[in-house]
Order: C-alpha cells, then structure tokens, then sequence
C-alpha cells in the first residue's frame, strides 16, 4: 500500500495541525477488512480548501484495466513496462472533514466507500471537462439574475474580498503607459494601425473596462497622440446578462465600446477579423470557471481521470419530496433544468415547479448535493488523447516525463482560450491575465487544486505550468508574477507578449 | 515554363521528428542517429512535393533546427555560451566575443546538404538559406563597432558557401531576410550584404522578404514600399514577397518602386491551415499578371511551410499547383516545359 499525503504543512501547522495517524488508522483498518490485496491499494489525502465541493470526505477512485473501456477497443495493446504499478483502487482522504469524525464513524465511511458508495447517478463515466457540472457553471451565468435574487448577494461579493482584483486603477495606469510606449515605437516607424484594439474577456460588471477607460483618458489628454480617437474596447462576455450590466458602467465611452457574447474557449469565433491585430486582451478570472480535466501519472503509468456526477441518496430522496416527484424521476429533472434553465423548467414540469422560485430552489439543492465520482483509465499515449480539438496531449510530455507520481489538472477550457486568443495579438501585443494558477507542477503534489464550488460556478486552479509551456511553443514570453495591487491575494498574473 | 511553381524552403516539421531533434539537444539521440533521420526526412519531403506537382523542390530545410541557429552556430569564431535547448527549435544565445577570423573557405556545409538534395530528385532545386542581416540581428552581443559591419563579416561566411554550392552543382539559390521588415531603415545596409553574398557566384538569385513566420505568426506588419528604392540595387534576379496572407494591396509597389525583374508570388497564407481553393490561387495569379507579365511571375507560398501540419502543407501545394495550371491554360500554348535556371543580372561586381 502506497499513502500520498499531499498538504504537508498541514502536518506541522503551529495551529489546527493535522493528526493525520487518527484518520489513516481506522481507514486502514477498513481496508484491511474489506481489500484482498493492499499492495495495489493507495491512499490519498488532500486538503480541500473549498468547503463547497464535489467530494465526500471518503472516496474511492477504481482503476480501469488497459482495454477495459470503450475508447481502447480499437487500439493495439498499451505497451507496459515492467517498473509500472498495477493498483486496484486509491481511496481518497479529505483531512480536513475527516478530522472532524471518530474513529467508527471514519471506518464505516471507508468500509462503505469501498464496497460502493450509494449515490444516484447523473450520467456515464466520461472526461470531466464533459461532465454536466459544466452545465450548471453555464447554468449560473446564462440565469445569474435568478441566481442572485434567490441568494440576495451579487456574485462580486462572494469574491474573495468582495470584488474582483481588475478594478485597479495603479494596474491601469501601468498597462495603459506600456500601450502607449509601444504605440509610440510603431508611430515612429510608420507602422501604428489606424485602429487601436484592446480585448476584454469576462467584463464582470463592467467596472475594469471604465477604470481603464478613464485612466486612458486621463492619460491620453497628458500624453497628447490622441490614442483614445483610434480606441476599439471590445467587452466580451460568456452571459448577456453580465455585459448588459458592464455596457451600462461604461455609458459615457460607448462610441469606443463594443459588446460581444462569446465562449472564452474560443474568442476568435467571434473575434476572427482582428487576428493578429489586438494590443491588449484583458482577463480576470475567467480561466478558473473553464472546463477541465485531470491527468495522472502514477506508478509509472499515465491515466486520464473520468468522472462522474451524481447526488447522494439522500439528497434524491430530500429534492424529491420537494418537488412532488419520484425519486427515480428526479435524475431526469436535472438534464432538463440544464437545458431549459429554471424560468422555462417551471413551465414545462408546473407539476413539479410551482414557479420560477421552486425551480432556482431545485437547481441550487441540487447543485449543493451534486458529488463526482472518478475512476482512472490509461491514455493509450498522449498524443492520442486531445487537450483541445486542435492541440494533443503530446503537450503534457514535458510536464510528466520526470515520471514521478503526479495528477494535475490540464485546464482544456483555459488552454483552448488562451491558444485561441494569442493569435488575436499583434506582434506588439500582451495578454494580461488575473487568475489562479498553479505556476509549479511541483504543487500539485502539495496541494488541493480543484474542483471547488464557488457559488454557482466551479473553480478549478489553472495549469500555469502548462500555458506557460504552450504559450513558449507559439512564440511567447510567458511570465507569473503575484498580483501586485492587493495584498494577501491568490490571485497570479500571467503576462504574455512576443518573444524573439 | 511560364509560372513555375516552387516553394520558400521550409516543410513541416511533425511532432515526432520535433520530438526527436529536441531528445538530441538533450543529448538523447546521437548526432549520426538525427542525421540519418533528417535524411530519412528530406527524401519524403522531397517525394511529397515532387508529388504536389511542384516544379522547383527544396529539401525543407528539415535539417536546421531554426532559420538561424543551423548557420550562425557553425561560423568560425562565434560562441554559444549555452549548448543545450529545451526545444530545438528555441534560438540560441550567441555572441562575437572577438573579431571573425578570416574566411577560409566554406564551413558551414551547405553545399554537402544540397548535394544530397540532388542525389534524390531529378527536379530543379531551390536552395535557400538565411541572409547576413537577419542572422546578425540574433547576436547578441559583438566586438565589431557598428553591427553593419556585423552583417558585412556574416556576408562574406554566406559568399563562401554560394561559392561552393555553386561549384557542387546548385543554379538557384535564395536568400531570405525574415528579420528585414522589422528594421526597415536599414534596407542599404541589407541590400549591401545581399550583394557581398551573390558577388561572382552565376547562379539564378532569389531575395525572399516576409514579415515573419516565427510559430506561424508574423514578427512585424507594414508594407513592401520600405524596400524601394534600395532593392534595385541588389544584384538578384527575383524578389520573393508574400501576398497570399496580407492581399495583393503591396503589388503595385513593386511596379511603381520601378521592380523590372522576376517575382516569386506569395499565393498561399502559410500563418493559416486552411486550404486555400485553386479558384483563390489562380484568382491571385490573374490579379498580379496585371502588374507583372507572365514570364517574370514564380508561384509559391508566402514563406515556408514549416508551422503547418503536412497533410495541410501538402493540399496547399497541390491547390497551389492546379490554381496556376488553370492560370496557365488561359495563356496560350506553352513556350518551353523546362524551368528557365539562368541568371537575369550579372553577379560579378
């Protein structure tokens, strides 16, 4: 048996530290009972800093035998060399809530863990970044209005701090001066556009965009090119709810202010006709509430990590005695919320839903209780795994060929978008991004990265690691470096621009 | 032949062979094991464009680990503080710490990778390699006063090595200046070299401008006029410009800039996977025979292919090829089916 205790420092914490003995003793108990080989068992243990999640404080993660799925029928056998590790299963420990159970109740966890856990699933066992939980993050920004008048709070004050770390004016100002110190080395060689792009993806309320277009402005009038007259703003946002919020903030700048409804995976759907062409694209934390998956790799052996969503039993059991239906009939409800969204889902089921309210009460039990369960399966090779429709797992090689035992999100929504949006940029261009970041592969051995639920929404840390690596592939300088206008943060900034 | 087809140099460069090149600068693959790859390498980039249809083969350049590592790290006297990559196709950090010793001679085995090149094709070649203005640009630091006299240093390494690729057989050779439309006010400087490096050596000569296609993406924009009146001077008997992806808006500055030689046509956006039609190609061709009579036009992409995938490389070529044929058709019967490998200006000084 293999234990991979990752929060280390919990272990020697001045305060709370973990008694990490209290919690394995009964789990190994458990297992010694219930597993007939503990050499092909692993445990885990994390620290999920998210006290929403998708995890129950015991789980069990099987292992899928090469060939075994679907999806490895029609390849030839994986090669295996004889330094990998077979496991059977790896049962996971969140350290946190465990410490807050007895040794029985920690034990029958375990015990139930591995005999199979009792949740009603919601779908097949697929890669995460297709899980419906993507669904609900779609669902909370398409129904934010909803959303938030059943929470009574906007979703800036469940932000750290109560607001996004874009409305920076010192930030502003610094990225304006390096705009204009560039377009002054273009001017000089005849070579300034007429136009003068700048790219906002995920505008939030709109307040980044009119710090900084007032401090453009301001600076503008200081400077004296008349920069703001070529200004293009492009606002760009996944709902319309949000950038109908963001254009009314930036009223007083409409005739340098365009609106677009696009998927951050892809910006250049909509924003195709300015490849190449845009100065700044501006992004705040956008990247973390994009799908991902997760790869591990682990005795040697590489394995994607499918999931499934499911609730609780329980919970099947609470939604449907509030909603008047069977139990068997509430997995069905959730595709349809998803689809519909909650105004319509009331319409199509008023069986069910006596209004809008009883809908959006639906979605958020159901978001509270949803659970994934997981399971690893070998890649057959990376390149035959795809990262994104256009970039193959191959890009992952670098970041694992040191073989030591790692899993780490390979944030497929994150890299698409930021791939995709670095051919936007002119060859004097720079994309700034505040986000959270996992800059180190190192860390994922240390830490919980996700997934987390973040009201509505699912937080995942962004593979820096990883962007940074495909950014270097395409040309660019790809630099982190810790939010620098507001202590105690999380928050990373990425910077990329041209190199060479 | 009227419209000849050729490429720029570059072809492909697929992931494992990328792979490959990067374990070697790792030191994983032997230097003889890479070889016989890249060998391996250029005999199907060969066969792929022989079977595109493509009039003028090159050999992709498949052996060079960038377009300028591969020549400036071979010359005598230039140093690389760091040998090692963490990918192949990284630049290297070099310097000129001391002046360059005087040439002796080629070295830096240009003419052995076109004789292979000859060895394996029947068809005219092209042969293509980096010019001493943009390869001075990445050095970063030297002892020379001016970096004109740099580049004037670098040109007479370049001119050895025409001397011998000529003397082993070659009749077209290019140079390419990838790093000129990012330093438009030395055009004279750039020019000069270009004639240092052709001075003497009687063979047919390309000079290829682009804005770049380092990752697929160009380096710099603005327009051909930066190179006028200044390329008129050079010794050259073609300019090879790119069009495909930036439109044909710069081609009337070749007419107007007083351009009276040969023209290799950018027809195809290397920077894009998307397969042009043969329709958008001879559509291309038609428009810049308004500016340019038939037999001073050469079709080919706008710089080397080298970013796309080879399937998309590959159909590019082919639509390259069917949309001048169908140019072709419409202008009267065919004068010669050979290609014309003579020189149009005199060399020699």
């Amino acid at each position: 048996m293999l234990v991979d205790f990752r929060p280390h420092t919990r272990l020697c914490a001045t305060r709370d530290a973990v008694d990490f003995g209290a919690t394995l003793g009964p789990v190994v108990e458990a297992l010694g009972a219930e597993c007939t080989d503990l050499a092909r068992v692993r445990v885990v243990a994390d620290w999920l800093q998210y006290r929403a999640n998708f995890r129950e404080p015991v789980t069990v993660r099987p292992f899928v035998a090469a060939g075994a799925t679907d999806a490895d029928m029609a390849h030839d056998p994986v090669p295996k060399p004889p330094t990998v590790r077979d496991d059977d299963l790896e049962l996971a420990l969140d350290v946190r809530r465990c410490a807050g159970l007895d040794a029985p109740a920690l034990r029958d966890l375990a015990r139930r863990a591995i005999r199979g856990s009792d949740h009603v699933p919601l779908e097949g066992w697929g890669r995460m970044s297709e899980s419906c939980i993507w669904g609900f993050n779609a669902l909370y920004w398409q129904a934010l209005d909803l959303w938030e008048q059943a929470t009574g709070r906007s979703y800036e004050q469940a932000l750290p701090g109560g607001e996004s770390d874009a409305r920076n004016r010192a930030g502003a100002r610094e990225l304006i001066a390096e705009l204009f110190a560039a377009w002054d080395r273009l001017a000089e060689r005849n070579a300034l556009p007429p136009e003068l792009y700048v790219v906002e993806l995920g505008v939030g309320n709109g307040t980044q965009a009119k710090v900084f277009l007032d401090e453009f402005v301001a600076a503008d009038h200081e400077h004296g090119h008349e920069y703001y007259r070529r200004l293009h703003y492009l606002m760009c946002d996944y709902s319309s709810y949000v950038l109908e919020l963001a254009r009314k903030t930036v009223a007083e700048h409409d005739q340098h202010v365009s609106s677009f409804v696009l998927d951050a995976t892809s910006p250049r759907t909509a924003l195709g006709f300015l490849k190449y062409k845009v100065f700044l694209v501006y992004i705040s934390n956008v990247y973390d509430n994009l799908p991902t998956d997760e790869v591990a790799q682990l005795g040697g052996r590489t394995y994607g990590v499918q999931s499934r969503a499911c609730l609780p039993r329980p919970a099947v059991d609470e939604l449907a005695a509030t909603t008047g239906a069977e139990p068997e009939r509430v997995p069905a409800l959730v595709p349809k919320l998803l689809r519909l969204g909650p105004a319509l889902l009331a319409e199509a089921a008023p069986d069910h839903f006596g209004g809008v309210e009883d809908a959006v009460a639906f979605w958020r039990r159901t978001w509270a209780a949803l659970r994934l369960e997981e399971r690893y399966v070998p890649l057959a090779g990376l390149d035959l795994y795809p990262l994104t429709p256009e970039i193959s797992g191959e890009s992952l090689r670098p970041l694992l060929e040191a073989g030591a035992d790692v899993r780490m999100h390979v944030s497929n929504g994150a890299v698409a978008s930021f791939v995709d949006t670095l051919t936007l940029l002119h060859p004097f261009g720079t994309l700034v991004c505040h986000d959270l970041f996992v800059t180190d592969v190192q860390a994922y051995r240390t830490r919980f990265a996700g997934p987390g639920k973040y009201d509505g929404s699912v937080v995942n840390w962004v593979n820096g690691t990883l962007l940074a690596h495909l950014g270097r592939r395409r040309g660019f300088e790809v630099a982190y470096a810790p939010f620098a206008h507001r202590d105690g943060t999380n928050v990373v900034t990425l910077t990329a621009h041209v190199r060479d | 032949m009227l419209l000849p087809t050729t490429v720029v140099g570059s072809w492909p460069v697929p992931e494992w062979l990328e792979r490959l090149k990067t374990d070697h600068y790792r030191g994983r693959v032997s230097r003889t094991q890479l070889d016989d790859v890249h060998d391996t390498a250029i005999k199907a980039a060969i066969k792929d464009q022989e079977l595109a249809g493509v009039d003028i083969v090159s050999d992709g350049e498949l052996r060079r680990d960038n377009d300028v590592d591969y020549f400036l790290a071979r010359v005598p006297g230039v140093v690389l503080p760091l040998s090692v990559k963490e990918f192949y196709y990284d630049y290297y950090t070099v310097t000129v710490p001391a002046p360059l010793p005087p040439v002796e001679g080629a070295s830096l085995g240009l003419a052995d990778d076109y004789a292979f090149t000859r060895a394996h094709t029947d068809r005219p070649i092209k042969f293509s390699f980096t010019g001493p203005f943009s390869l001075a640009q990445r050095v970063a630091e030297h002892v020379y006063p001016t970096r004109a006299e740099l580049v004037h240093r670098l040109a007479q390494v370049l001119h050895a090595e025409a001397v011998a690729l000529a003397a082993r057989g070659a009749t077209r050779l290019q140079i390419d200046e990838p790093y000129l439309a990012g330093h438009p006010q030395q055009i004279g400087d750039a020019v000069e070299a270009v004639n240092l490096v052709v001075d003497g050596v009687d063979v047919r000569w390309g000079l290829h401008v682009c804005y770049g296609n380092r990752y697929a993406r160009p380096s710099w924009e603005g327009h051909y006029d930066f190179l006028f009146p200044a390329v008129l001077d050079a010794r050259v008997d073609e300019l090879v410009l790119e069009f495909g992806r930036k439109g044909d808006e710069d081609l009337p500055v070749l007419a107007h800039g007083g351009w009276d030689r040969d023209v290799g046509l950018g027809v195809i956006d290397v920077k894009d996977p998307a397969v042009e039609s043969a329709a958008t190609v001879a559509n291309r061709i038609r428009r810049a025979l308004e500016l340019v009579p038939a037999e001073r036009l050469v079709i080919n992409p706008d710089c080397g292919l080298r970013n796309l995938p080879a399937a998309n490389a590959r159909a590019k070529l082919a639509v390259m090829v069917a949309g001048t044929a169908r140019v072709r058709e419409t202008l009267g019967p065919p004068t010669a089916t050979t290609v014309d490998d003579r020189p149009t200006v005199a060399t020699a000084s």
